[in-house]
């Protein structure tokens, strides 16, 4: 078992099924020191720690050794109109109980034209988020505080090592060297093994391609066509620059939409990482480095940097002998931080299927079923963003206000601006509250009512809204500011 | 801003079986401000979904959103609770299983518990799976999971009606509610001219029934939704079975688990209650009479024979169009084996309350309708399937199944490699459940999933071993379902 590459997604690999799968198989991770791992400060969903947990890491450990800080969701500044601004929160609005779900009577009384604040004003996560406190959730459901959950900003960059260490105390080998070469059967077409610049030879009967954009094994040597969404994700270029915190930090990332795409502020213990995402068709590298270096705040610790990428994905992550895993299988851009979140679907896949050998295709077959219908559902989501605009003020926002969209993407926003239904599906990284999150802060509002939604009084529906908010507003004043938390509970050590 | 249809103001119900009466109680009660108006034309015998007295434990939530309680809902309407069935015979020199309302086991380790069950199964040492299942041991027991707390309330009770009762608790419910009640049979169906919706449904006096949205639940003649169209997606290559005799019995002892015996061209249930038991014979014509059928009842101590009822089972993909929408076997005919005729009823009321479109049945709205219903329907089929399909009997009525539908060759091909079932959305029936039909009758993987080797084979045998024990200790301080039911019966002064 051979992992190419130790990025972020590599060491992810290496350490779960190093964990998981011990006497199924050694892990060799063969990565070279001369190439740079992408990592530029990680925004994360909440799922990811399960994935820790899974793997018996330590979470105060974890975010001391990452300089890691809470996330209850993401800012979405400027993105219906410039001015706007909501928060997609890691949890529901209102209670997330009771068969008709809140948005439909928050939205009736909208159309009755009772004044209400934004919806998220009845959401525990981002009005935690706006007082910029934090604290852990309540396990008992009837409280208030039990109705959201969080993710973590951390430093990728030391991620990689953390988890390094933890995989080699599994007894994962690493090998260093630069990969030159793969040699292949020529019957099966299976990779046999890895050459390095060296001469030497890695021999494995799997690999795990987490070699990145190179996509060395996937794309290189198997030629596996990648599926190009470029037309409906333009955005081809980052620009990225850490700077010294001035302000608080926020238990939240920031994505500010731009004239030419978004930029995105995580904020880590240390440092902000700041980037600007953008469509190289509307923007030079240049002028968009100009543009994020006026936007922000603090002082610049380094370079900018600039990533190239296109948005898509592999037809199949998972062909003859090689699975990829992460940038190898496909890139979206981390507008709703799904990077990792598909790195730990495509490894939680695998071990789930991990297979004999001989390698049989209903494993293999259900695996790419598995990642595809993830990497598509995000892929709607991200595109929502973009579509669901007025903005009307540079040539990108007109392109993708106007662009055709996929029809599934169709199909879901025509059935929410009809009577505010959300297409429903138990699996897949964002359910209800996210999709809500984004329709509403983005000005999609749907024209019907739900007539589940019609039977309580306007003055008790409004009585009630008020008493959540009282209750939201005890309970957020109830926990501590955010830095106090991570002071308490996870200070960063010295950087190394 | 487009401006959107009003919202449906009024709807008929085609049907007087418990599926009509139960959409138009839902419909009258869920949705507000609606008007309910029912044609309460009995049902003719063909469907089922009106005949069959067992239930999932979904009814008892399907009454939970009613707000009707156990005391109204099941004691004063004749109800009696079931635990689960014991299948037997469908896999001969196997011991028979039950499947019953409830999870299987507990995760420990890094795996579910049935890759620790499975290992030891392979290993020979494994007690039977069911011996981890609350449900299945309350069952065996004829125990009722109460009070629901602990070990116990991983097991759900569910109805054997009283079929004529309930359905006049459903009328006098219906009528308390406001829901205006018409007799007579369907005589034509009037189409507008401009877009095909449902006018009117004119009934054999020559009164008309008007409505913006009409929900078919007559039976499989589906005389207004098949009026529309009658796409039918025929699933009897698969599921042979096309006749049904029930009959009934002595009063016994309840003990709350139907027994279905596998025979040479079918299959037959007996459920024991205090005021009657009840038999049923479900086989198919090609290979077995209906003669030979009632002998069969017969044998068992079976009276009261009902003539035999013909049905052929599918499913309308579709099964709502324009302004109609089909529930009960106007939608779906499926055998009663495992009982889903009513539960597929009750999850397409609960649907049409979520999904009300407006007025115009806007074809996005109806189309999202039809996509979720659709793929509950095949899963349920499937379920039911698979008792055929991995059944090792060896009469011509066993033998030779073309090949199956994909999804469930999916599940049994993840399942016999390593022990997995992949995940479909709308899936009624539960992964433990399906470990019960697939385990119990004899389909093992090829090999034990990998993530089981990191817990000690000792490890994984005292903790299979002290949950069996605490399953028992928690059975036998749950009161017997009998005596329990009669003490309850006795409370409501009956």
């Amino acid at each position: 078992m051979v992992v190419v590459g130790g990025g972020t997604s590599g060491w992810m690999a290496a350490t779960a099924l190093a964990k998981l799968l011990p006497s199924r198989c050694t892990v060799e991770l063969v990565e070279s020191e001369a190439i740079g791992i992408i990592g530029v400060g990680e925004a994360t969903l909440p799922h990811i720690r399960a994935f820790n947990e899974r793997l018996g890491i330590v979470e105060a450990e974890f975010m001391a050794a990452t300089r890691a800080t809470f996330k209850l969701g993401i800012e979405f500044r400027d993105w219906g109109r410039i001015g706007d601004s909501y928060i997609h929160p890691f949890g529901t609005f209102g209670r997330g109980s009771g068969e008709v779900q809140f948005h439909h009577y928050y939205t009736r009384l909208l159309r009755d034209g009772v004044p209400l604040p934004p919806i998220e004003s009845y959401s525990m996560a981002c009005s935690l988020a706006r007082a910029n406190r934090f604290g852990q959730p309540a396990r008992d459901p009837q409280q208030i505080a039990s109705t959201f959950g969080y993710a973590y900003q951390f430093d990728a960059v030391a991620f990689a090592p953390y988890l390094r260490r933890i995989a080699e105390g599994l007894g994962a080998r690493r090998t260093e060297g630069r990969i030159v070469a793969a040699e292949r059967d020529s019957r099966s077409g299976d990779v046999t093994a890895l050459v390095l610049e060296d001469g030497r030879r890695v021999q494995g009967d799997l690999f795990v391609d987490c070699s990145g954009f190179v996509a060395l094994l996937i794309g290189k040597e198997l030629a596996e066509p990648f599926e190009d969404w470029s037309r409906w994700l333009p955005a081809d270029r980052a620009v990225a620059i850490p700077c010294r915190t001035a302000t608080a930090v926020t238990p939240y990332t920031s994505a500010i939409a731009m004239p030419s795409g978004w930029r995105w502020r995580i904020p880590l213990q240390h440092r902000t990482g700041n980037g600007y995402v953008f469509a190289s068709d509307f923007l030079s590298e240049s002028a968009a480095t100009d543009a994020l270096l006026g936007a922000v705040e603090g002082t610049p610790l380094a370079d900018p940097r600039i990533l190239r990428f296109k948005a898509g994905r592999r037809a199949r992550s998972w062909v003859n002998n090689v699975v990829a895993v992460g940038l190898a299988s496909g890139f979206l851009e981390p507008l709703e931080s799904t990077s990792l979140y598909l790195v730990q679907q495509a490894i939680t896949a695998l071990i789930e299927l991990f297979p004999e050998k001989r390698i049989a295709p209903v494993d293999r077959d259900e695996f790419n079923r598995l990642i595809n219908m993830e990497y598509d559902r995000v892929r709607d989501f991200l595109i929502l963003h973009y579509h669901a605009t007025e903005r009307d003020d540079s040539p990108f926002w007109t392109y993708v206000r106007t662009m055709p969209i996929p029809d599934s993407l169709a199909e879901k926003m025509a059935l929410f601006k009809r009577r505010g239904r959300v297409v429903k599906y138990r699996e897949g990284a964002f359910l209800d509250a996210s999709w809500v999150s984004v329709y509403l802060g983005q000005r999609v509002v749907p024209t019907g009512a739900d007539p589940r939604a019609a039977a309580p009084s306007t003055d008790s529906l409004v009585a009630g809204l008020d008493r959540m908010r009282g209750e939201i507003a005890a309970a957020v004043g109830a926990m501590p500011a955010h830095a106090a938390f991570l002071a308490g509970y996870c200070p960063m050590r010295a950087a190394t | 801003m487009t401006s959107i249809d009003a919202p449906i103001a009024r709807i008929a119900v085609i049907g007087g079986g418990i599926v009509g009466w139960s959409a138009a109680v839902a419909l009258r009660r869920r949705v507000p401000g609606v008007a309910v108006t029912i044609v309460a034309t009995p049902p003719p015998p063909d469907a089922l979904a009106d005949r069959i007295a067992q239930t999932l434990p979904s009814t008892i939530g399907f009454h939970d959103d009613l707000g009707l309680g156990e005391d109204d809902a099941v004691l004063r309407a004749g109800g009696v609770w079931r635990l689960g069935t014991e299948f037997e015979d469908w896999a001969p020199g196997r011991p028979p299983y039950v499947h019953a309302y409830g999870s299987c086991g507990q995760p420990f380790g890094t795996a579910s518990f049935h890759h620790h069950w499975l290992r030891a199964a392979r290993d020979g040492t494994a007690a039977p799976f069911e011996a981890h299942a609350p449900a299945a041991m309350l069952a065996r027991a004829g125990r009722m999971p109460i009070p629901p707390t602990g070990i116990v309330a991983e097991a759900q009770a569910a109805v054997m009606l009283d079929v004529p009762r309930y359905r006049a608790m459903l009328e006098a419910f219906a009528r308390h509610l406001g829901v205006e009640v018409r007799d007579g049979d369907v005589a034509t169906v009037r189409l507008r001219g401009e877009d095909g919706f449902v006018d009117a449904v004119l009934l054999a006096d020559g009164s008309a029934v008007t409505a913006d949205v009409f929900v078919d639940a007559a039976g499989p003649g589906a005389v207004v939704r098949g009026a529309i169209d009658d796409a039918w997606e025929d699933w009897q290559r698969w599921l042979r079975c096309d006749r049904l005799v029930t009959a009934e019995g002595a009063a016994e002892r309840s003990t709350g688990l139907d027994r279905v015996q596998a025979m040479p061209a079918g299959w037959r249930w007996r459920t024991p209650t205090p005021d009657r038991t009840s038999h049923g014979c479900c086989y198919a014509s090609a290979f077995m009479s209906d003669a030979d059928a009632q002998q069969v009842l017969a044998a068992a101590g079976a009276t009261a024979m009902t003539p035999a009822v013909a049905f052929r089972q599918g499913t309308r993909p579709e099964p709502w169009a324009r302004n109609c929408v089909a529930i009960g076997d106007a939608a779906t005919v499926i055998e009663p084996l495992e009982f889903t005729n009513l539960h597929l009823a009750h999850s397409a009321i609960d649907r049409i309350v979520a999904m009300l479109p407006g007025r115009a049945c806007h074809p996005l709205e109806i189309a999202d309708y039809n996509r979720q219903a659709q793929a509950e329907v095949v899963r349920v089929r499937d379920f039911v399937l698979c008792h055929y399909a991995t059944a090792q009997r060896a009469e011509p009525f066993w033998r030779d199944l073309p090949a199956l539908p994909d999804s469930l060759a999916r599940t049994l091909a993840a399942f016999r490699e390593r022990g997995r079932l992949p995940f479909f959305e709308e899936e009624t029936f539960s992964r433990d459940d399906w470990l019960t039909v697939l385990i119990g009758q004899g389909a093992m993987p090829r090999r034990i999933d990998p993530l089981i080797e990191t817990t000690d084979v000792a490890d994984s045998e005292r903790a299979m071993a002290a949950y069996r024990a605490a399953i028992g200790q928690a059975v036998s301080r749950c009161p017997d379902l009998d005596a329990y039911l009669h003490s309850q019966r006795k409370r409501l002064g009956r």
